[in-house]
């Protein structure tokens, strides 16, 4: 299988009134395309993060301080990979949405609430497929069958034919700028809402129609979610970022939404990076997983590997903490506080708090190894 | 992990966000200077009348105004008072209006606020009704008919002035408190057995204080501008009485001077203006480096 | 939403009414004696202020004199206005267009520089734009309308000779007052008036004149529009829409105005009400100071001359134009937000 992304030593430091937070400690994380991978960890490890970094939009005061981050976007050219820390802001926005998408965990929120649904999934559509929906018109306005008011329909096809070939150029911004003029744009709306119905169709949203129409107070939250879903499949991405995307959700929604984007990963999607706390949801729905720890990746494996051997001495306290139904007595937990990010430890990050710490896990980070079968572990007792 | 005890680390954050802000350290200053000036003002500009120290002193009755000069510092404005002594004593004068106008309001407005916040039901209605009211006409307008009823004066001013202005305070604490009153801690007080003005003195009272804070820091300067202003009319303090508003009025046929030097009696202005102004800003500084420092969203970046 | 208008509607009579009798009450403090001294205009008639009394009821308990008044004001009689000489009905009328000119002036720019500035500033937020707005704001908020006039018309018309105080110059002034055929007053104001007359030079001057008391009292309106504003968009830009609006691949500018902006636009409709009442009382000041006989001219001076009719008709208008303000406004939130439209 292809890469699909390849962070490689991305660093990223917050800085803030008590210190500077270093929450990214070198991570390289590399995913497949096709794969859904998991990335897990205790709340404040760094996963959002490198989420973030990955899109770049984290939030102040956060910057990306180093490494890079390598995107692989044509599946065929193994070779034609693009570091995301070197592009230009335009190119970023340009491909998010687009051939990258994210969504967040608090859909309450996540939706704007003065703008319809409808308004908001046609977003998409209008910041990534301007061209194709223009020349979409510009055909249907060419064709016999269209019977428009014959001086509008022509100088709608001569605009559309600019806007086909260029969208942002300036005639087309400058008559963008006056009141009635700017109304040629209703056709392109239409079909920006048109597909935003279709999309919503497809993620098995009931009474689209009516709900294009509705604002985000007139719905739950799972349906929220599930346009903010839709919102993400727009343009039909390459990797989909979910962020806890679950965990605001009660248990039988959450069981529905892992459903959708299973179904939609065969349908829409190629790939899905799932962040997330829950080992659940990791165990029923991921490929591969990647076990985060303050900042470094400790353990990246196929998910079946993980849960029978699991090598790093933090995903094995992990994996013991979880109750089962057959135990009996305390409950285990790991023993210790998560470090402070402003003074963390040196070398190893975990080293305070695992049983088998050595002298050298003070003094040295470890680096991800693999131990076979493709799979990796960043720990100094290799030999073990 | 050592944990100091989190309202003082609460309250060092809040002051060194303070102290760091340029425009509070500048305010305080301000404010410092004002204060030592009206508090040592005997000793700077000693009175001439001792039964009434606010009186201007004036040597003669002649309309122009002389400009500064050896024994006048900032000179006179017409009817010859003294500008440096009206300026001073003026400090006073405008601590006072503040400090009346400012104290009354708050504890008006907080004491209504408060009981109508927390008990609600129908004195919430019937206080929100009347303060509705109240609300209906801007406070200089408001305050000019309180006047124009009860006579000129200075202390009538001030008595108008806190009459309309306590509204503020009591729409500002009632919405604090609505806010706070259904949170958990004052519904654990509350099962706890804790009675009604304790759960106001101790636990919502301290969290609801920081929005009035501001407002009264603000209002010290803005009640001080609409006095002057209405003193300035003629409503206030009497001819030849140290206030910066009332001399900036004796000022008023002088505001252009003659056709060959038309800025000439630029001081019977500008600097009981000044006055005026920085005092107002002082206030203002210190009431905007308030508002920042008790932000929560504007913490912690 | 119709119904919520209507119910706005009610409340906001019972707000007129609450107002009315306020001021009654205030009127109420004068002792019936001051009160019949409003109708003699000599000591020597001093000895009919029984007579007066007795005639006009003014001993009688509060709620008859409040219906008589009541039912005065509703036939339009308010009284007599020393200041203007005439009616106060009359008077007012007569007032209101030149005060009205400046605030259709001024609110334009109020409503542009305010968000225009306001967005600026939360945008770059802690940098240079967002400091010097800041500055600018506390400066403005801090001044005095009275005194920056003064200063103002010191400087300018003193020194510059520009700028003349008043409504029209003196040789304008004086043709029309000469040539009642000439022109007509349709609306009461010079700029508009001197359009529809065919007089465009009365336009301009009376434009010249509005220049230095419009910019004088926007200044504190502006700077509090502008605080609003931005703290409005501070909040906006902290909120999730707006990462997930970014996610979606929005460009910067997008975020800003489509979707942080009208967002942040609620809180200021929220305070425009405040805005115009503070509006209303620079522009008291600022007709005093360039001696524009508006609403505000005449307020002061009927003041000054402890004429309370003229103040009662006044308080009573600043009440009408509150519950209309009030009643737009929230029909414009209602319309802006849609999550309100419900209740």
């Amino acid at each position: 299988m292809a890469k699909l992304l390849e962070t490689v030593d991305l660093v990223t430091n917050f800085y803030t009134y008590e210190g500077v937070v270093k929450a990214l400690n070198k991570v390289s994380l590399v995913m497949d395309h096709g794969v859904t991978f998991g990335l897990v960890g205790e709340s404040g490890c760094g996963k959002s993060v490198t989420a973030r970094s990955i899109m770049r939009i984290v939030q102040e005061p956060g910057r990306i301080e180093g490494g890079k981050v390598i995107v692989f976007l044509d599946e065929k050219d193994k070779q034609a990979g693009i570091d995301l820390l070197d592009q230009s802001e335009t190119y970023m926005e340009g491909l998010r949405g687009d051939r990258i998408s994210m969504i967040f965990q608090e859909p309450n929120a996540a939706l704007n609430p003065t703008m319809s649904i409808g308004d908001q999934v046609s977003e998409s559509f209008l910041f990534h497929q301007k061209k194709e929906m223009c020349a979409k018109i510009l055909e249907d306005l060419c064709a016999p069958e269209c019977h428009a008011f014959y001086p509008f329909k022509k100088f709608q096809q001569a605009l559309y034919r600019i806007a086909a070939r260029n969208p942002g150029s300036l005639a087309l911004r400058i008559l963008n700028r006056i009141p009635i003029v700017k109304r040629w744009q209703k056709r392109l709306k239409k079909e920006a809402k048109t597909r935003a119905i279709e999309i919503l169709k497809k993620l098995s949203i009931p009474h689209s129609e009516q709900v294009v129409e509705q604002y985000p107070h007139n719905l739950s939250g799972g349906m929220k979610q599930r346009i903010v879903i839709a919102i993400a499949l727009a343009c039909s991405p390459m990797l989909l970022i979910a962020d806890e995307a679950t965990s605001n959700l009660d248990v039988t929604i959450q069981a529905q939404i892992l459903e959708l984007l299973h179904r939609l990963k065969e349908e829409v999607i190629s790939s899905i990076l799932l962040i997330t706390h829950d080992l659940g949801v990791v165990a029923e729905t991921c490929d591969r997983v990647g076990v985060m720890y303050a900042g470094n990746l400790c353990e990246v494996a196929d998910v079946k590997d993980l849960f029978d051997s699991p090598l790093h001495p933090y995903t094995r306290a992990l994996l013991d903490a979880v109750p089962r139904f057959s135990m009996e007595g305390k409950l285990k937990s790991i023993e210790g506080d998560v470090p402070n990010l402003v003074t963390p430890p040196p070398g190893c990050r975990f080293h305070p708090r695992c049983p088998h710490a050595m002298d050298i896990c003070r003094m040295e980070l470890p680096e991800l190894t693999d131990m076979g079968n493709n799979h990796l572990m960043a720990c100094h007792l290799i030999d073990c | 992990m050592s944990q100091r005890h989190p309202r003082l680390r609460e309250l060092k954050f809040t002051l060194y966000r303070i102290i760091r802000n340029p425009s509070a350290v500048i305010g305080f200053t301000l404010l410092l200077f004002f204060a030592g000036v009206a508090l040592f003002a005997p000793q700077i500009a000693p009175p001439k009348y001792t039964y009434n120290p606010y009186m201007m002193p004036h040597k003669g009755f002649s309309p122009t105004p002389k400009p500064p000069s050896d024994t006048n510092i900032f000179g006179t404005t017409s009817g010859q008072y003294d500008i440096f002594y009206g300026a001073v004593w003026g400090t006073r004068t405008a601590f006072k209006i503040g400090l009346f106008v400012v104290g009354i309001a708050v504890l008006v407005g907080v004491t209504l606020g408060a009981v109508s916040g927390y008990f609600g039901g129908i004195i919430d209605e019937i206080i929100m009704r009347i303060t509705d009211i109240m609300w209906a006409i801007p406070t200089l307008v408001l305050a000019m008919a309180i006047v124009v009823a009860f006579g000129r004066g200075l202390d009538k001013i001030m008595i108008a002035l806190a009459m309309v202005q306590w509204r503020w305070y009591v729409r500002v604490l009632r919405s604090e408190i609505l806010t706070l009153r259904d949170q958990d801690f004052v519904q654990a007080a509350k099962t706890m057995g804790v009675s009604d003005l304790k759960i106001i003195l101790r636990h919502i009272l301290p969290n609801a204080i920081y929005p009035i804070l501001i407002l009264a820091s603000m209002d010290m300067g803005s009640m001080v501008i609409t006095a002057s202003f209405m003193s300035f009319v003629g409503l206030g303090a009497p001819k030849g009485y140290s206030d910066w508003g009332q001399m900036v009025a004796l000022a008023r046929n002088y505001i252009v001077g003659p056709p060959d030097d038309p800025l000439k009696f630029w001081y019977t202005i500008v600097i009981p203006g000044a006055c005026i102004v920085l005092f107002v800003l002082a206030w203002n500084l210190i009431g905007d480096a308030l508002r920042d420092a008790f932000d929560p969203k504007l913490r912690r970046r | 939403m119709l119904a919520y208008v209507i119910r706005r509607f009610f409340l906001l009579f019972f707000v007129l009414f609450g107002v009315s009798v306020l001021l009654f009450g205030i009127l109420m403090t004068f002792s019936p004696e001051r009160r019949a001294a409003t109708y003699v205009s000599s000591p020597q008639q001093a000895k009919d202020i029984p007579r007066i009394i007795k005639k006009f009821g003014l001993d009688d308990p509060f709620y008859v004199q409040y219906v008589r008044w009541i039912k005065e004001l509703s036939k339009g009689n308010m009284g007599w206005s020393l200041v203007a000489s005439r009616p106060v009905g009359e008077a007012f009328w007569r007032y209101l267009p030149v005060t009205l000119e400046m605030n259709l002036f001024a609110a334009p720019i109020v409503i542009l520089f305010g968000i225009w500035l306001g967005t600026l500033a939360g945008i770059h937020r802690d940098t240079w734009i967002d400091h010097i707005t800041r500055i600018l704001a506390i400066v403005g908020w801090s001044l005095p309308t009275f005194l920056f006039a003064l200063v103002l018309l010191m400087i300018f018309y003193g020194h510059f000779q520009l700028f003349s105080p008043g409504v029209l110059s003196d040789h304008l002034s004086i043709f029309i007052i000469d040539n009642p055929d000439k022109f007509t007053p349709f609306t009461g104001m010079y700029t508009i008036d001197g359009i529809l007359n065919g007089r465009f030079d009365i336009t301009l001057d009376s434009l010249a004149h509005l220049i230095l008391p419009v910019m004088t009292y926007v200044i504190v309106v502006v700077a509090l529009n502008m605080r609003v504003m931005r703290s409005g968009i501070i909040e906006e830009l902290s909120k999730e829409y707006v990462t997930t609006a970014r996610a979606k691949g929005a460009d910067k500018k997008t975020v800003h105005i489509k979707h942080a902006r009208r967002n942040a636009l609620l809180p200021v409709v929220t305070v425009a009400g405040q805005l115009m009442a503070m509006s209303m009382e620079g522009s008291i000041a600022v007709e005093v100071v360039f001696n524009r006989h508006g609403i505000g001219w005449w307020l002061a001076e009927s003041a000054t001359q402890l004429d309370m009719p003229v103040l009662m008709c006044i308080c009573l208008f600043m009440g009408v134009v509150f519950v209309i303000t009030n009643l737009t406004l929230d029909i414009l939130y209602g319309y802006i937000d849609p999550r309100i439209r419900l209740t």
